[in-house]
């Protein structure tokens, strides 16, 4: 039979452990909420080519597969990707209201120069842009390569579903096979593309 | 925090709920005894008291308010650009304490944090205990039942072990719990045998506890929810001139509020067209040019190649879409224009989004920047003015409607600062770096067109078209949220309405055979009726003493 003297202290021994209870469960769930929101994706067979992670290299077998559209150029002919199968071409999204697309444009135009007698094919994918301001754009750049207009964005929602394609500009590398291998999430450089080319074509940059 | 039971101590249970963990307790771990974990339950305690938790709701309550009186970046940012331009000595202070985007500043996160950690450290150990009181039987009967709020006595022929067998029988009928002396329930004093037979407790009103219980697990499923929105849900905008499509994608996105765990790939593939937006104004009368209805005619496919859908959207009447909400939250007037540059050469042809100022009507202001043109790149900044009457030199808008539709342009030449890779503002040109090449604003009608000096080139007004903003949300815990504060409120109102009642019967051995003494009293009695009840209860337990035997015992 127990003492009053001892109910009441097993009482606030409970209550106590009630607190301590809920205390770690708090921090558990605080704890859960920040590895939640700092852990990064950490997946394999993704090479970053800078400190800040704008420029990817995929390592082969873990390369998505590119979305197939069909579209029109801005000079009219029709265009779809599957018909680049078997070349290594350059995707770049862009438009030309964007900043660090017209930032990038002279070394997109410098890298196409130096690769397109290699092989590699360049095809732009122009994002909700007029067609008047984009030609001003491909003549003021003088930019070689065709250019399929994507007005309404979907060529970038179904790339959207491979690889993380967050904004414009964007530009992806993409093997024979119809995979991508490579891609640089913001203004690209001449040495980051040259970079992941070198590795895609399997020659020196 | 929120307690609805208003007696918080029972003179006949004092051992039950020794004092309340929720209520400040001593002042501060005085005493020099306290190490670091002393420190940390004081620091416990004082959180997650009422106090303090009262204390944060009102910072949350204080720190939303210039949520509601400054423009947000989150549903408007030209609003917050305005307000940047019309006061630049104190935009830039008000920016930095994070008032233009209050709902993410870190001080307002560290409110509603403490907040949720001060209900969930209340709440939690607050529930077990109801969970408890809900469970528990009934007090012992005290000795002197006369004392108590309401009593009665009847004498009665029966034995005093069967008169209290008989009332028990009356009250378990009544739906009481009972409690009789030999019960092996746990007390301070333990079960007493000599008293076997003698007493028996009654309490009736538990549902009350279920209310409560009820109540306090629903305020945590609201927090829970509202965590599930924070963290799942997400938040976007995009502007829509009408007669084009947008995917919803994050580079097509405006703006994009990402919950915590949301990423880009967790957006609906959908896509939508604005088909035609009318808006219409009352034309007449004092109301003259308040909005009387808009409709926004688009259609839109689920995924991409999808089967293409019709729909409306209208104020307040949002479309699913995908887990998705799409709501028409603002409209406005894109002016077209048509550029030449100095070779002759088409550089700009497109619908402009203007977006309307304070000074209603929808007199609008926008930027029209063409980079490419040759050989310097040309900027305009315009108003659009839908029903324009000249007043006095200065063109005001008289109706929201495009009845008498101008522009009123000012052209500038040099460099727009495009082509440093760096991103800008849409609605704002940084002439900083250009010249003006016309000294007093243009004023354009429809098909009109402005030479610019010096040969640069051309530009005709073409016409205009609308366009919608859309205001894209996914909230998984709103759902959750109502029904939660449905039960919430469900329970409160069990609570408040069921009171929480006792009644004792003790039967004593006398010379002139056994009384009876009944006793009652009603741990809350707000809306009062005990008295009553408990004056027809103790007539029903006289009459079942004296019919001799309590009906259920009659084939004894």
């Amino acid at each position: 039979m127990p003492s009053p003297v001892l109910r009441t202290l097993s009482a606030r021994v409970r209550r106590r452990a009630v607190v301590m209870a809920a205390a770690v469960l708090t921090a558990a769930l605080l704890a859960v909420a920040l590895v939640a929101t700092f852990a990064g994706g950490g997946s394999s067979g993704v090479t970053y080519l800078d400190s800040n992670d704008t420029a990817v290299l995929y390592a082969s077998g873990h390369r998505p597969l590119a979305p197939e559209f069909s579209s029109t150029t801005l000079a009219g002919a029709p265009a779809r990707l599957s018909s680049y199968r078997g070349q290594v071409v350059v995707l770049n999204f862009w438009g030309s209201w964007c900043p660090p697309c017209r930032a990038e444009a002279p070394a997109l135009a410098a890298v196409a120069r130096h690769y397109q007698p290699a092989g590699v094919s360049f095809l732009g994918v122009d994002e909700r842009d007029s067609q008047a301001s984009a030609e001003a754009f491909v003549r003021n750049f003088g930019v070689t390569y065709p250019s399929v207009s994507d007005p309404s964005q979907v060529i970038a929602l179904d790339f959207s579903a491979v690889v993380p394609l967050a904004g414009t500009p964007t530009t992806l590398v993409i093997d024979p096979s119809g995979h991508i291998a490579g891609a640089v999430f913001e203004s690209a450089t001449y040495s980051e593309l040259a970079a992941i080319l070198a590795k895609v074509t399997g020659k020196g940059g | 925090m929120t307690d609805v039971r208003a007696p918080e101590t029972d003179p006949f249970d004092a051992a039950a709920e020794p004092d309340d963990p929720s209520r400040p307790g001593p002042a501060s771990p005085a005493g020099g005894a306290f190490g670091l974990a002393g420190w940390l339950k004081w620091a416990w305690r004082q959180l997650t008291s009422m106090r303090i938790a009262l204390v944060l709701l009102f910072l949350l309550a204080l720190g939303s308010v210039p949520g509601s009186m400054l423009p947000q970046q989150g549903n408007n940012p030209s609003g917050v650009q305005q307000y940047f331009v019309s006061h630049p000595a104190l935009a830039p202070w008000l920016n930095h304490l994070g008032l233009f985007n209050v709902f993410g500043a870190p001080w307002f996160a560290a409110i509603y944090l403490l907040l949720f950690v001060s209900l969930v450290g209340c709440v939690v150990p607050r529930t077990f205990r109801l969970a408890g009181s809900a469970r528990a039987l009934p007090p012992r009967a005290p000795r002197h039942l006369a004392r108590l709020p309401r009593s009665a006595e009847y004498a009665t022929a029966l034995p005093p072990a069967e008169a209290v067998e008989v009332a028990a029988g009356v009250l378990a009928g009544h739906g009481f719990r009972l409690r009789r002396a030999d019960s092996a329930a746990p007390h301070p004093a333990g079960p007493d045998p000599a008293e076997a037979g003698t007493w028996v407790s009654a309490e009736k009103g538990y549902l009350r506890e279920v209310g409560n219980l009820l109540f306090h697990l629903a305020l945590l499923g609201v927090l829970v929810s509202v965590a599930l929105g924070g963290l799942f849900g997400y938040k976007a905008d995009r502007l829509l001139v009408q007669g084009t499509t947008f995917a919803d994608t994050a580079s097509a996105l405006d703006e994009f509020h990402p919950g915590r765990l949301v990423t880009a790939a967790d957006l609906g593939p959908f896509t939508i067209t604005l088909n035609k937006f009318d808006a219409s104004y009352i034309a007449s009368g004092s109301q003259r040019g308040q909005p009387a209805a808009f409709d926004a005619q688009i259609s839109y496919t689920e995924q991409p190649g999808g089967p293409v859908r019709t729909g409306h959207l209208e104020v307040n009447r949002p479309l699913s879409i995908d887990g998705a909400k799409v709501y028409l939250i603002g409209h406005g007037y894109a002016p077209r224009f048509k550029v030449t540059d100095a070779r002759g050469q088409v550089v700009y042809d497109a619908p402009t989004p203007f977006i309307a100022g304070t000074t209603g009507n929808f007199l609008s202001e926008g930027v029209v920047k063409v980079p490419d043109a040759r050989p310097e790149q040309l900027g305009f900044t315009g108003v659009f003015v839908p029903t324009a009457v000249d007043v006095g030199g200065t063109l005001e808008s008289v109706f929201p409607a495009a009845d008498n539709p101008v522009v009123s342009l000012i052209a500038y030449a040099g460099n727009l600062g495009t082509n440093d890779g760096v991103s800008q503002s849409v609605y704002q040109l940084d002439t900083s770096g250009m010249q003006r090449l016309t000294t007093s604003p243009q004023v354009l009608q429809p098909g009109q067109s402005l030479k610019l000096p010096g040969g640069q080139g051309t530009i005709t007004f073409t016409g205009y078209v609308p366009w919608v903003s859309l205001a894209i949300t996914h909230d998984p815990g709103q759902l959750p949220a109502l029904i939660c504060g449905i039960a919430a409120l469900g329970g409160l109102l069990l609570s408040f309405m069921i009171r929480r009642r006792r009644v004792f019967v003790r039967a004593r051995a006398g010379e002139n055979g056994t009384t009876v003494q009944v006793g009652g009293l009603a741990r809350t009695d707000a809306s009062g009726g005990f008295e009553a009840e408990f004056a027809s209860l103790a007539a029903e337990l006289r009459a079942a003493c004296q019919q001799g035997r309590h009906p259920q015992r009659e084939g004894e």
